[in-house]
């Protein structure tokens, strides 16, 4: 983007700029070139403008993410915006700056899955009891899982990123 | 413990009771404690309740997050040595209220030590050491071991064989938010520990430094002290009154950083540097990935 711009910018200079890349009427010589050429001193009064960098400025990315427009419900991409108030639960899990929910799924050796919560605060005991029994509903199997209290994190075995996903949306989170 | 029996010396009365009831916890009785002992528990202003008198001073400009409550502190005044705090402040949780991670800690000041370090350690190998070109002796029938050359490393005199081999550059860097959440982690430490303050700004009625060391010592602050301020132009006062002190230093809030904060006991913040910190350090928070350096225009950037 950036780059484009500033070929833009080359090429309208390049153009403003007289006798850089156009050649001297005497030299090609005969009557119609003298003539183009009086004509152009007349017109070639130069002007400087900075007007048109408005098109330049408007390119420019910002460094900071916007705010997500309010969505009442669910929005057309699937994304499902956060409750206005925190749920009343003893753990809160907070948005990626993205404003997604931070459930990522690993796969490591081939065959080693994991699904990791990330961004957890509060009780993460509470929250690792929880997502237990939501799995075991689930599967019907009984899931290791890996509680980090320095990083806040938890690992779950297995791909289960769109269940907790959708489980913690429910909630609210 | 010392803290304990402190409390413990100063109920008279119940030091009976204590040695028969709490045998593991009693003082023996002929123990000395020395006239000088400090109690820092007991010395510290505790935080300011919710029910609070004094005008709040500053708001969080930034937006909180819905389940987070601001941090309060109190904002006193360097203009004289035994006033009451002008008021509170309330600091945002993301900077001065995150989890304490002393692994981020640990690694951000093993980083501000050792990036900058070059070790210009240099010994010889055997063919930059002056001579042993020539073999000392014929390979066989002197009766004495093989040789090459007489500055081979099993010689006196002679190479060294996997030593330090010239200028080393110790050289790397934390990822940039590493060494953002160092700062936070940092600040919110020195702020759960109650080593943190808040001043309204760092002017002082006199350049005298005894001043500010007797200030010090009344509020028992610490025993070093480092003040910051936004702008890089100090008031002459402060600017005099630090100048011969070793262990009360005068910093800008750009050069804020992990290992200062370390070295000192206390830090003091004016209002204006709070406001700079939390705008630079939660915009990491809520930031794309860089497209592009930094020194190249983004729109809202500076």
């Amino acid at each position: 983007m950036y780059k484009m711009s500033v070929r833009l910018l080359t090429l309208r200079a390049l153009r403003g700029a007289p006798g850089l890349c156009r050649r001297t009427p005497a030299v090609t010589g005969g009557f119609r070139a003298a003539y183009s050429a009086a004509t152009r001193d007349q017109r070639s009064v130069i002007t400087e403008s900075t007007d048109e960098y408005k098109f330049v400025e408007r390119l420019i990315p910002p460094t900071r993410i916007p705010d997500p427009p309010k969505h009442v419900g669910v929005a057309p991409s699937g994304w499902i915006p956060p409750a206005e108030s925190p749920p009343p639960l003893p753990y809160m899990i907070r948005r990626s700056r993205m404003h997604n929910i931070p459930v990522y799924s690993d796969l490591t050796h081939g065959n080693r899955r994991l699904t990791l919560v990330r961004k957890v605060e509060g009780d993460i005991w509470a929250l690792e009891k929880d997502v237990r029994e939501y799995l075991r509903q689930v599967t019907g199997n009984e899931l290791p899982t890996q509680v980090n209290e320095v990083t806040m994190t938890l690992k779950v075995k297995g791909h289960f990123e769109q269940e907790l996903k959708d489980w913690l949306a429910s909630k609210g989170f | 413990m010392l803290r304990f029996s402190c409390l413990v010396f100063s109920r008279g009365a119940a030091r009976r009771f204590a040695s028969s009831f709490s045998s593991e916890t009693a003082l023996p009785p002929n123990l000395r404690l020395p006239s000088n002992l400090v109690d820092p528990d007991r010395l510290r202003r505790p935080p300011p309740p919710e029910d609070s008198s004094l005008p709040l001073i500053r708001k969080c400009d930034a937006a909180l997050p819905a389940h987070l409550r601001p941090v309060r502190t109190w904002v006193d005044t360097l203009e004289s040595k035994d006033s009451e705090p002008l008021g509170l402040t309330e600091l945002h949780p993301d900077v001065f209220a995150v989890t304490p991670r002393l692994d981020i800690l640990h690694a951000v000041e093993t980083w501000q030590r050792n990036y900058k370090r070059i070790s210009h350690a240099n010994t010889k190998v055997r063919s930059e050491v002056r001579g042993g070109g020539r073999k000392p002796w014929n390979q066989k029938g002197s009766g004495r071991a093989r040789h090459g050359s007489i500055r081979s490393p099993l010689w006196r005199g002679g190479g060294v064989s996997h030593g330090p081999r010239g200028p080393k550059s110790y050289y790397y860097m934390l990822p940039m938010k590493v060494r953002v959440q160092g700062l936070k982690v940092a600040l919110s430490s020195k702020m759960a520990q109650q080593y943190l303050h808040v001043v309204d700004s760092l002017n002082i009625p006199t350049p005298d430094s005894q001043y500010l060391l007797e200030l010090i010592k009344s509020r028992h602050w610490g025993e070093s002290v480092l003040l910051v301020d936004v702008s890089e132009e100090f008031p002459e006062n402060i600017l005099q009154a630090t100048e011969n002190l070793k262990t009360v230093n005068l910093i800008p809030a750009i050069g804020l950083n992990v290992h200062s904060m370390l070295k000192h006991e206390a830090v003091i913040l004016t209002l204006d540097t709070v406001r700079f910190l939390e705008e630079k350090l939660l915009w990491h928070d809520e930031r794309y990935t860089f497209l592009y350096p930094l020194k190249l225009p983004y729109s809202d950037f500076p």
